[in-house]
């Protein structure tokens, strides 16, 4: 007797789900939630939550004539390779996603894509940046980040204009593998640019110092003086410039600037420092996307959060956008078509143009160049999104 | 010429404020054989504690120096009388296990309540120009800082009741509680100490240095080859192997590169330890 209204229910939901089935688009997400990634995983699955909100709000994605929903799939790898490995092969043959995001991180992205490549299903990476990851001949990966190489082209040309006065470069780069590669990049880029490299050095990990290497740099009279860290060795480099007096009319820091706690330790002494990173807030793109523009997002994110988003964030929203944006123009869920669709994709979103290059890394972006004027961080380049001249250092 | 004075004026610097960080440890290690691994941590709960106060009621560092001084001095007694002291007398490496998960709960605390953010107080006080030579004014407080704790100590260990103590205690200690000294309550003083020591120089750090929680392993292990270098036993060990110790990283950093500084700290440590166990000025039995 009792049991009646629950066989009901069951019948109701049974074909509520079969008739779900058919019109909804799966995309599976291996993410890092716990472990050492536990941090990043996080801002994925905060900017991925946002981007399903809005679509499904506003009834799904345009396929062709009708409009699908979308359901996002994701489960914790524990920043652990060979189960980000296992859960997108699962992801693949159980759950049976149409397409898939990457983790964070260019090694997990390699062993996911690797996966993804072998049954035909598309992956969009969004913080994967090293082109070793993009160079095995993978069809069907696309990343949202350009290469490292780009972030500093662009800003050897950008001071180039805006500071011709910039002849010698001094470069000081912390021994890891991010502002290690982003220094020798550096040293190499300005050389083919005509710089003068005066002084080039890496310090240790665990420093609690740099006067030695300041020391040198003033004496070096250079007249941009580029250093590489994290938030903390730079907030101490930039102090101990202060009390060494050494300075330059260019002073860069990668990515000091694109953190706020950079700019809250430093207070005055923030002012002048430049850098550039994959994508700052403060661009101002305007775009069809569900966010509508790069404010769009940015309040969204701090109603949210209350607090402002990184790059990660950005480029997470980003790669489900591009992936909408391909399934629309394709018309069809096909794989393949959809694969197609991406490959020619050019567009511009919140988080600035993209469009794919050969090798699946996003090639139509001008990357954000920074510099603290007045406590805020302004944009010098692209021209497009541009907000002020940069200024030499105070 | 003014280049080889700024050299060695900048490890002479270096070396006071590496000083203030070991000399709390020194005195733990080597009055009650407790290597104590809680020690980053309370250099960076002193300059956390010095950073809100400072963000959020505009308390001047120096304002609260005295009193993160006092609160730090309490947490430690209490550490050492409630827990430590129930295991003062096992091997050493029971005392090192227990500050070890001391600390992992005081870190993670520190995590949850502080997060990892680098934060500083944006105080700057300046620098002063003396024939050439660039002295920041901070730097110089906490060479300041590190010849007077120095000096109290010394003072303390030497002229006080509870110095002459400690002393006893560190001696014999069975032999001084027959004199009627009241171990327990001499070893929670001097871990106390130690951790006043601590938070003076996390008050001196967050103006000099970004204070997050990942730096605490690294102060740690900065203390610790400072004590090695400079020997255990006697109150100027720490001020002797920070300014050793400074003054190596400077001038190798500046004739050989930044990249092999911190190497040849540890290789001095190593090769102490093969020629003179004692450190630099140690007493001997206490290494």
């Amino acid at each position: 007797m009792k049991l009646k209204p629950f066989i009901t229910l069951l019948c109701a939901l049974a074909f509520s789900t079969a008739a779900h089935a058919q019109s909804v688009i799966k995309i599976g997400a291996p993410l890092a939630l716990t472990g050492g990634l536990a941090d990043e995983g996080k801002k994925q699955k905060i900017a991925y939550d946002m981007w399903l909100k809005r679509v499904n709000d506003a009834g799904g994605i345009q396929v062709g004539d009708k409009k699908m929903k979308v359901e996002l799939i994701s489960y914790d790898y524990q920043s652990d390779e060979k189960r980000a490995q296992q859960m997108a092969e699962r992801l693949i043959t159980q759950d049976k996603v149409d397409f898939m995001t990457a983790p964070f991180g260019s090694g997990h992205t390699k062993v996911v894509a690797g996966v993804a490549e072998r049954y035909g299903v598309p992956v969009m990476a969004s913080v994967a940046s090293s082109e070793s990851v993009f160079n095995q001949g993978y069809k069907f990966l696309f990343g949202t980040l350009a290469p490292n190489g780009g972030l500093i082209d662009a800003m050897i040309e950008t001071f180039g204009k805006q500071m011709p006065q910039v002849k010698k470069i001094a470069i000081l780069g912390r021994e890891d593998v991010f502002p290690r590669s982003m220094a020798a990049t550096m040293q190499t880029a300005a050389e083919k640019a005509g710089l003068t490299v005066v002084h080039s050095e890496f310090y240790p990990v665990g420093a609690l110092d740099h006067s030695a290497s300041l020391s040198k740099i003033k004496a070096s009279g250079a007249d941009w003086i580029y250093i590489t860290g994290y938030t903390k060795d730079l907030i101490l480099a930039r102090k101990q410039m202060a009390d060494l007096k050494v300075t330059a009319p260019v002073v860069t820091m990668i990515t000091g600037p694109a953190y706020q706690e950079f700019i809250d330790a430093l207070g005055p002494l923030a002012n002048g420092v430049s850098s550039t990173t994959w994508w700052h807030h403060s661009t101002q793109y305007k775009s069809d996307d569900v966010f509508g523009s790069t404010k769009g997002f940015y309040d969204a994110y701090v109603a949210l959060e209350k607090s402002d988003p990184d790059y990660v964030h950005a480029s997470a929203a980003a790669a489900l956008i591009a992936l909408q944006k391909a399934i629309e123009k394709a018309g069809t869920t096909d794989k393949a078509k959809v694969r197609d669709a991406l490959a020619n994709l050019d567009i511009v979103t919140f988080y600035g143009p993209i469009k794919f290059g050969a090798n699946g890394m996003n090639a139509g972006r001008d990357l954000p160049i920074i510099q603290v004027q007045n406590s805020k961080v302004v944009v010098l380049f692209p021209e497009s999104v541009k907000q002020a001249n940069a200024i030499a250092m105070p | 010429m003014t280049l080889l004075a700024q050299i060695i004026a900048n490890g002479l610097m270096l070396g006071a404020l590496y000083a203030c960080i070991a000399v709390g440890f020194s005195l733990v290690w080597g009055v009650l054989n407790v290597i104590n691994m809680l020690h980053g941590s309370f250099i960076v709960l002193g300059g956390y504690l010095t950073f809100f106060a400072w963000f959020h009621f505009k308390i001047s560092p120096f304002v609260s120096l005295p009193i993160v001084c006092g609160l730090l001095f309490v947490m430690g007694y209490f550490i050492q009388y409630l827990a430590i002291n129930r295991v003062i007398t096992r091997p050493v490496l029971t005392t090192l296990t227990l500050t070890f998960g001391l600390d992992m709960i005081l870190y993670n605390f520190m995590n949850l309540g502080f997060e990892a953010t680098p934060r500083r107080v944006s105080l700057d006080l300046g620098s002063l120009t003396l024939g050439g030579v660039i002295l920041p004014v901070d730097r110089l407080l906490a060479m300041l800082l590190a010849f007077g704790l120095t000096g109290l100590l010394y003072y303390v260990m030497r002229s006080s009741r509870i110095g002459r103590a400690i002393v006893a205690v560190r001696m014999d200690r069975d032999a001084a509680a027959l004199m009627g000294i009241r171990v327990g309550h001499i070893y929670a003083m001097t871990f106390g100490l130690a951790a006043l020591m601590a938070g003076a120089c996390g008050t001196l750090m967050s103006v000099v240095f970004p204070i997050t929680t990942n730096i605490t392993g690294l102060l740690l292990g900065k203390a610790f080859v400072i004590c090695v270098i400079g020997g255990l036993g006697t109150v100027p060990g720490a001020l002797v192997g920070g300014l050793a110790l400074g003054l190596t990283e400077s001038i190798v950093g500046n004739f050989m590169g930044a990249q092999y500084a911190i190497l040849f700290g540890f290789l001095i440590m190593l090769a102490l330890l093969i020629t003179r166990p004692t450190g630099l000025i140690g007493k001997k039995g206490y290494e």
